[in-house]
């Protein structure tokens, strides 16, 4: 029977799908997938839209990227992906592609230049600030979409090179917070389980995140379980929103943002009450301490009882008897797994926050046991593997260990071949500080002159964006991107970069596990890798033996600096040293570190003896030979966690009288991040075009707002005029705004504050204090606003 | 033309009325069902990927039994064509006429 090339692409896309479904599927005889469709080649590698790793196969035919599909053998996604993973990379094909090196002339406009003439001119300019201003003159800004060969380079460059840690990354902005509970509570990053243990859990609880919009595939297994088994299955959601995560829930948790550490508190007071607890995990796992003195259980039981569920409702808005059931399925209907992003994260008690989900499960013993698991969802798809791990921040190295453990400094120095003592002992500055010390050289109240930013676009995504764009402007900044931002609208030197599936690396997800992603096609124009740039520009400042892979194969580049990364990490309980390239190119599903050796399956569950080899590591980790859960990285090496006696506090703006509401922002499904690159595919541009303002129709009706009318929202510090959308999932007196938009009225982090959580140093953009006007009648503003050229003029005021 | 392997689920026991509604939609061509009957694989087709959603939007409307629809794979190679560098002016971005003002 003849098949037609339509036909033949129907049944090879019916048969991948009936794959991922696990569903058998008797086409397949005649069109059994990859083969059939007319494609060059289909090239592995994963997703770059948002945390979750989501295995891809990406189709290329005369060079050109087209198509992609889900990898069934993914144990992320199982084949599935959002509307993001099908669709953003067809951004990559958008005219306005950032294709030549460029320099910013004295009128103010932008000249094409040779990669030459521009990597010399900042080579030059980088060495000449050394000179005069000193070392931390000069810092680096990455992003957790880098892949990990390129910010373990740019890293090592700047504190095994420049002997400086002014290095940090955008995931200070989303997922700090979750470092900090993490490293102490367990005295480690990053979680002990695995995204398997959704499948095996019992309750589900979900907290800050509303995950059917940001992560939608973890959302869709969790709504797949509860989908297969309504009665059996638990979910409880704690958001002020009533959102599409929120509404497949048994529990809803609705406290006001910011207040949720009572709620927490409350939970674990009925857990003890009750007796919903885990005797055995308290006596041997855990320690109770207020942080500055231990202290016994009974006193944690007593700090806890304050937060009775009334108390705790007056203060919250959150209902006392949905606190009570939500403590109820948690503790006695497990095994429970918590699931947070940034709701819990991006606040000035984002730490402690965290630590309060940890304590739930450690007196409940719902850790380190199958479907059992304190679980931090990151946003974007390297902050994990590129950032944390590779310790691309201003307190950090390879292994997520701190810079200022001498130890620490001996073993990398000692890894890296550089002279003992190279490394600067004293951590660099944090993103906020690092902007806020950014200024011209003229200012001596600014000793940051120089920044080197890259993939990410922090114009728009700092919180009280318009207090850094004087530094920013004034400042040597050389960006490189993809695109023209808002971020380029301040540059001095413009670097074009190649798009993931230009180039290939490592990420590594939320879930510890490290995919590869191939190159599939090479770059347009004269963009190069981000790799090429960093080594390019390490050679012409003297560092050539420090980054020897800057030769022009990006592939052997890149493995060159993941065998360096793997080699530093070694003898780490981060281990990934059993993750080559040669296996990760083989894996479908990537692999999960711990991985210490080139013959270890890597580790689904840490902390386990008998999953997790680290556990019979002496070499790295002492552990008991009779422990079979023991937290290696607790810092007094009694293999025990901290259950924290944290305080109640609050948002640091409440509403009061002259600024009423409560704003919070946050994603939409469409749209990634600031917008630069969904933006670009017009189906997705399209259906979400603009920002808006939602509001709960009791506030509406108060203020005369109908839907679509233009809304004044202000805050102390600016002010976004944007249209209404009179929705009941906003609580009164609570506003959400998503923040991908970038046109000027409408880019809510200019409204947003900057306060920072004093452990983490990530700020609270989830919180804020603002007021609402009526402005104007319903006008179209569905602009769909892109900075498409370089030279298009920035439209703030810049003070 | 885009065309996608795709996942309906739908609620329990609803498979053969969704079977029944999925007739009347020419651009819906169905292959496999799970054996719950709840996740059946379907191919849908459309000129663009714009038409795609709204013919997932029209499914999820007129089709109350589904509960969701996941692309599984899809293909759009004339899109790439389309949205080549030496097309620019084809993929500027047409301003769409209309106000957000949906009652949710």
């Amino acid at each position: 029977m003849s098949v037609t090339r339509r036909e033949m692409i129907k049944l090879s896309a019916a048969a991948f799908a009936a794959a991922a479904l696990n569903i058998p599927f008797a086409g397949r005889t005649e069109a059994t997938g990859e083969d059939q469709i007319e494609v060059d080649k289909w090239v592995k590698g994963a997703c770059r839209f948002c945390g979750t790793g989501c295995g891809v196969y990406i189709g290329v035919r005369g060079g050109k990227v087209v198509g992609v599909r889900g990898n069934p053998a993914a144990l992320t996604n199982f084949g599935f992906l959002c509307v993001k993973g099908f669709k953003g990379y067809m951004s990559m094909y958008h005219p306005d592609r950032l294709l030549y090196p460029m320099v910013r002339q004295e009128d103010g406009t932008f000249k094409r230049v040779t990669w030459d003439q521009a990597l010399d001119l900042v080579a030059h300019k980088f060495k000449e600030l050394h000179q005069k201003y000193g070392k931390d003159s000069v810092a680096y800004y990455g992003s957790g979409q880098c892949m990990t060969e390129e910010s373990y380079t740019f890293n090592k460059l700047w504190k095994g090179g420049f002997r400086s840690n002014m290095v940090e990354g955008n995931p200070r902005l989303c997922m700090a917070s979750a470092v900090g509970g993490y490293v102490t509570t367990f005295g480690t990053d990053e979680p002990a389980g695995s995204y398997s243990d959704i499948e095996k859990a019992r309750t589900l609880f979900i907290v800050g995140s509303n995950m059917s919009e940001c992560h939608p595939i973890i959302f869709r297994r969790i709504a797949r379980q509860k989908l297969k088994s309504p009665e059996e299955i638990n979910v409880i959601v704690c958001e002020p929103r009533l959102t599409a995560t929120a509404r497949i829930a048994d529990v809803w948790l609705p406290a006001d943002p910011g207040t949720d550490l009572a709620v927490f508190h409350c939970m674990a007071r009925e857990m003890i009450k009750n007796n919903w607890i885990d005797k055995w995990y308290i006596q041997n796992l855990c320690r109770f301490t207020t942080g500055k003195e231990v202290v016994d259980f009974d006193e944690y039981a007593k700090f806890v009882d304050q937060f009775t569920p009334e108390k705790v409702e007056k203060l919250t808005r959150c209902p006392a008897a949905n606190i009570r059931e939500a403590a109820r399925l948690f503790g006695s209907q497990g095994p429970t797994m918590s699931l947070w992003t940034m709701g819990l994260n991006q606040r000035t008690r984002g730490v402690w926050a965290n630590n309060l989900i940890h304590n739930l499960h450690l007196i409940t013993g719902n850790i380190c046991k199958e479907g059992a698991d304190s679980f931090s969802l990151t946003g974007q798809p390297n902050a994990c593997g590129g950032v944390r791990e590779t310790g691309s921040l201003c307190h950090l190295l390879p292994g997520t260990r701190p810079v200022a453990d001498a130890k620490v400094r001996e073993q990398v120095e000692h890894a890296w071949g550089i002279p003992a003592g190279t490394i600067d002992p004293k951590p660099g500055f944090h993103t906020m500080q690092m902007f806020a010390s950014l200024g011209g050289e003229r200012d001596d109240s600014k000793p940051i002159k120089a920044m080197l930013i890259t993939t990410t676009n922090p114009a728009q995504s700092l919180p009280n964006c318009h207090k850094y764009f004087k530094g920013m402007q004034d400042a040597f900044l050389v960006v490189l991107d993809i695109f023209p931002t808002r971020t380029t609208q301040f540059a001095d030197v413009l670097l074009p970069a190649a798009f993931i599936y230009e180039k290939g690396g490592v990420y590594g997800c939320s879930e510890r596990r490290s995919q590869l992603t191939g190159q599939c096609v090479e770059p347009p124009g004269e963009a190069k890798p981000d790799l090429w740039i960093g080594a390019q520009l390490a050679k012409r400042m003297g560092f050539e033996k420090l980054i020897p892979w800057n030769g022009d194969n990006a592939p052997e580049n890149y493995r060159k600096a993941w065998d360096d990364y793997r080699s530093c990490v070694k003898m780490t309980e981060h281990s990934l040293y059993g993750i080559t390239y040669d296996r990760l190119q083989k894996s479908e599903a990537g692999l999960q570190w711990p991985c210490p050796t080139v013959d270890s399956p890597g580790t689904v569950h840490r902390y386990v003896r008998g999953k997790d080899p680290i556990m019979d590591m002496p070499e790295i980790v002492k552990v008991p030979p009779t422990a079979l859960i023991y937290f290696y990285a607790d810092q007094k090496h009694e293999g025990k966690a901290n259950v924290f006696l944290r305080p109640y506090k609050g948002a640091e703006e409440p509403p009061d009288k002259d600024f009423p509401f409560f704003l919070t922002t946050g994603r939409v499904i469409e749209q990634w991040h600031s917008g630069t690159m969904t933006m670009r595919v017009p189906e997705i541009a399209r259906s979400q075009p603009n920002a808006y303002v939602e509001i709960n129709p009791k506030d509406a009706e108060e203020y005369r707002i109908k839907n679509g009318d233009l809304v004044k929202i202000s805050s102390r510090r600016g002010f976004n005029i944007l249209p209404a959308r009179v929705v009941k999932a906003s609580l009164p007196g609570i506003l959400f705004v998503p923040w991908f938009d970038q046109n000027w009225d409408r880019m809510i982090n200019r409204v947003t504050i900057d306060a920072f959580d004093e452990g983490s140093k990530q700020p609270e953009f989830k919180i804020c204090a603002v007021k609402i006007e009526r402005f104007a009648d319903p006008k179209d503003v569905a602009d769909m606003t892109i900075v498409s050229r370089v030279d298009d003029p920035f439209p703030g005021k810049i003070s | 033309m885009v065309i996608t392997g795709s996942a309906l689920f739908v609620e329990t026991g609803s498979r053969e009325s969704v079977l029944k509604h999925l007739k009347r939609y020419p651009r819906v061509t169905y292959h496999a069902s799970s054996d719950s009957g709840t996740e059946l694989v379907v191919n849908m087709e459309a000129e663009d990927l714009e038409e795609l959603e709204n013919l997932c939007a029209q499914l999820k409307d007129e089709v109350p039994q589904v509960v969701e629809i996941a692309h599984i794979y899809v293909n759009f190679e004339e899109e790439v064509e389309e949205a080549s560098f030496g097309q620019k002016d084809k993929r500027r971005l047409k301003k769409p006429k209309f106000i957000d003002n949906r009652e949710l």
